[in-house]
């Protein structure tokens, strides 16, 4: 519902058809134009995709992230700048409600200028962390590129990444190597599900501090694979916000640039990695939708050989305990333009959750058949031997893809009187029948005689 | 087949260093020492590092154990200070890494001291042994040096309950979960029903069989229904008609069509039954009974 009235928003303005699914609008917060000119191919790509781009500097008196109270962006890039503070329009809970507004962002780092306050107390509000020196950078003396960095061994050339983990996609893989210069290394926290790890160091890096730490590290903010260079977070409401280590990577000069890796020649690949980052946090990947939920009474085997009796009701709103009931889901993942069949990575599943309270049943779905642009998912179990109110509930929670939760109410009721095997049915209750039955011909063998007995001849008279 | 695996990076390194022309980093005098806590200076024992190959048995460290490691950085021969020099241990199970780093001084003595205090639980807890190496590298063109330099098992003492945070949240697929239903009611074998439905059925022929040799009959049928024939079929007819009616109730039908029929059938039952009754108290004075 709201993504289509989103897309019709969308229409309603005009814009060249963006690409995004939550919409085109982008903000570029940067200092001047020369720091514009630096970026060119960078915005340029954006636009080819689509966006609707509005380069502000966070000077600008007209710069603001809301209007009339709602969202006056879809999106927004913070550059690096050399100012201190990024003005009253740009605090920390402006750009936190911009996310709850489900707005993305995507946070430049660089180690030659500050990170501004405002952004620091979001980052720690997110829970990442940058050095406090504000100097700090990355350098690995094993993976530098020795034609820019011969000396300082700071720009780091590393593969595209890897998946987080087998169970999760990857939505950042690619060929060739990434050149991340100056970058600002991130930690993050430990304890929240919402922080993910895009780009790590590799194993040898380390982060340090050009003033104080000149001749030997001693306390290093943070080494190896714990190091990121680039990190996201995607909130509940599935807001995002990509923090890149190093704005450099975003720059035109490195975009495919020639470089050195331990004596080989290679040519950069920023400008496939920028975009990948771009899609992934303006929502242009990894995007869920849900279509169509049905559930239905599974009368199965045992019904089907009598086609006559209707098709049984959809989604109804009651079901007796011991139920066989089918459930279906369709879920479409949003690629780029269209909507494509969801397919859960290998080793990961949907799952249906039957629950009251806690969950009863908690199933693995499978994909029973695809339509044009969506999986269909379905399962089939028997309702609890509980009564009560239960919920269909479909949580799919996973990283970097946007958060599913649907939740369909029924009742699940007793046994009727009626729905009971009947007595001859249970082999036990044969003797306590035939018991019944032997009475009531004894009865009405007792009832004849009684009526029609003549007194014995011979013998003396006996009671009957 | 493990320690030749553990071999090949240093040769190939070794190879590496052959063949470039510029300066590289290594170590040497590297010593490392796990020291028992309260021990003197000669309880410890103490293992020579080589740069090239790792030490073929591993160090373990015991509980109130330091590990003490003692090396000297060389870029080329000479002895010199590099920019970064960190004892990284690394497990094998899951890949987590954790670096040390070596305080090493202008002269390019480093060294690091090491309790179980100071690794991470999965440390303590790892089932396989935790590969250490060392790192070394530095600004400029001479080429760092990483190698695995020996293997450290960690014996922990079982006694000292281990403080393992709770594992946070990440969302993954939970296990699935199957509601285990009551179990359904039970019948015995139906042979053993069987046999009791005949012992039950047996009883009637043996209770006819009594009546029997008791000297029961129906002699009286006809005078009774030369008397009051009517009454008397419609009361023995009723009185069939009610079972009648319970085996239906029993078998298809409900309260509502049970009833009505009941009270039909009922109706007729008292008014024929009084005729019927009369005829029999009419035989019972007449001595026939």
């Amino acid at each position: 519902m709201r993504w289509s009235f989103s897309l019709l928003f969308t229409a309603l303005l005009g814009a060249v058809s963006a690409k995004s699914f939550t919409g085109g609008r982008l903000l570029v917060v940067l200092e001047n134009a020369a720091e514009q000119e630096k970026y060119s191919v960078f915005l340029g790509d954006l636009t080819g995709r689509g966006f609707h781009v509005t380069v502000e500097s966070p000077k600008s008196s007209s710069l603001s992230l809301f209007k009339h109270g709602e969202r006056a962006y879809d999106h927004v890039v913070l550059l690096p700048a050399k100012s201190k503070g990024l003005g009253p329009a740009l605090t920390a809970n402006n750009i936190l409600d911009f996310m709850k507004k489900e707005g993305n962002v995507l946070l430049a780092l660089s180690s030659e200028q500050a990170t501004p306050t405002a952004l620091q107390s979001l980052l720690l509000e997110l829970d990442i962390h940058i050095p406090s020196d504000k100097s700090a950078l990355v350098v690995d003396h094993f993976n530098y590129d020795s034609t820019s960095a011969e000396e300082k061994h700071d720009v780091l050339l590393l593969p595209f990444p890897k998946a987080l983990k087998s169970d999760v996609k990857n939505y950042f893989s690619g060929e060739g190597v990434i050149a991340v210069p100056r970058a600002v290394g991130q930690t993050l926290g430990n304890q929240s599900p919402l922080i993910a790890p895009i780009l790590r160091a590799p194993s040898t890096a380390y982060s340090y501090s050009p003033k104080d730490e000149a001749d030997i590290v001693e306390d290093p903010f943070a080494v190896g694979g714990q190091l990121n260079l680039v990190s996201a977070v995607q909130a509940l409401n599935s807001a995002r916000l990509t923090v890149v280590g190093s704005s450099e990577i975003l720059q035109t000069a490195w975009f495919s640039e020639k470089a050195t890796l331990n004596g080989k020649a290679v040519t950069t690949a920023n400008r496939a990695f920028a975009e990948k980052l771009t899609s992934w946090t303006f929502k242009e990947a990894g995007v869920l939708k849900v279509g169509k939920l049905v559930h239905y009474l599974d009368e199965g085997a045992s019904k089907a050989s009598n086609t006559s009796s209707a098709i049984p009701e959809n989604n109804p709103g009651i079901y007796r305990v011991k139920n066989d009931v089918a459930f279906t889901v369709e879920i479409s993942e949003y690629s780029n333009s269209h909507l494509i069949p969801f397919v859960p990575p290998k080793g990961d599943s949907v799952q249906l959750e039957f629950s009251m309270l806690s969950p009863f049943h908690r199933i693995n779905l499978t994909p029973l058949s695809q339509t044009a642009n969506a999986t269909v998912f379905g399962t089939t179990f028997k309702t609890p031997d509980q009564h009560g109110i239960f919920n269909f509930h479909i949580k799919y929670n996973r990283p970097f893809l946007t958060n599913i939760e649907e939740k369909k109410q029924v009742t699940v009721r007793h046994f009727a009187h009626d729905e009971w095997p009947r007595s001859w049915q249970i082999s036990g209750a044969w003797v306590w029948i035939g018991g019944i039955w032997v009475t009531v011909a004894g009865w009405l063998a007792f009832v004849a005689l009684w009526l029609y007995s003549s007194p014995a001849e011979k013998t003396a008279k006996k009671t009957q | 087949m493990k320690l030749l695996l553990s071999f090949l990076p240093s040769l190939l390194l070794s190879s590496v260093a052959v063949v470039s022309a510029a300066s590289s980093w290594s170590f040497e005098d590297a010593t490392v020492t796990v020291q028992p806590k309260g021990a003197g200076i000669g309880a410890a024992a103490k293992e020579k590092l080589d740069p090239i190959a790792s030490l073929p048995k591993s160090v373990s460290l015991g509980a109130t154990d330091t590990l003490k490691l003692l090396l000297t950085t060389t870029d080329g021969k000479k002895a010199k200070r590099p920019h970064q020099a960190f004892l990284t241990l690394t497990e094998p199970v899951t890949g987590l890494e954790e670096s040390f780093v070596l305080s090493v001084k202008d002269s390019g003595k480093g060294k690091v001291d090491l309790g179980q205090k100071d690794l991470p639980h999965q440390f303590l807890t790892s089932s396989k042994p935790i590969q250490a190496s060392i790192v070394i590298g530095s600004f400029g063109a001479s080429e760092p040096y990483k190698s695995k330099v020996f293997d450290l098992n960690v014996s922990r003492d079982e006694n000292v309950p281990l403080a393992i945070p709770e594992k946070p949240v990440r969302y993954a697929a939970g296990d699935e979960i199957h509601h285990i239903f009551k179990e359904e009611p039970r019948s015995p074998p139906s042979v053993i029903s069987l046999v009791f439905v005949a012992a039950v059925i047996a009883a009637l022929p043996v209770l006819l069989g009594a009546w029997a040799t008791l000297g029961a009959n129906v002699s009286h049928l006809g005078k009774a229904l030369g008397n009051a024939p009517v009454s008397h079929a419609l009361f023995y007819g009723s009185i069939l008609a009610m079972e009648g009616i319970f085996f239906l109730y029993y078998t298809s039908w409900n309260l509502f069509q049970t009833l009505p029929a009941a009270g039909v059938v009922g109706l007729v039952a008292f008014l024929s039954g009084s005729r019927a009754l009369t005829e029999v108290q009419e035989r019972r004075l007449a001595g026939l009974r």
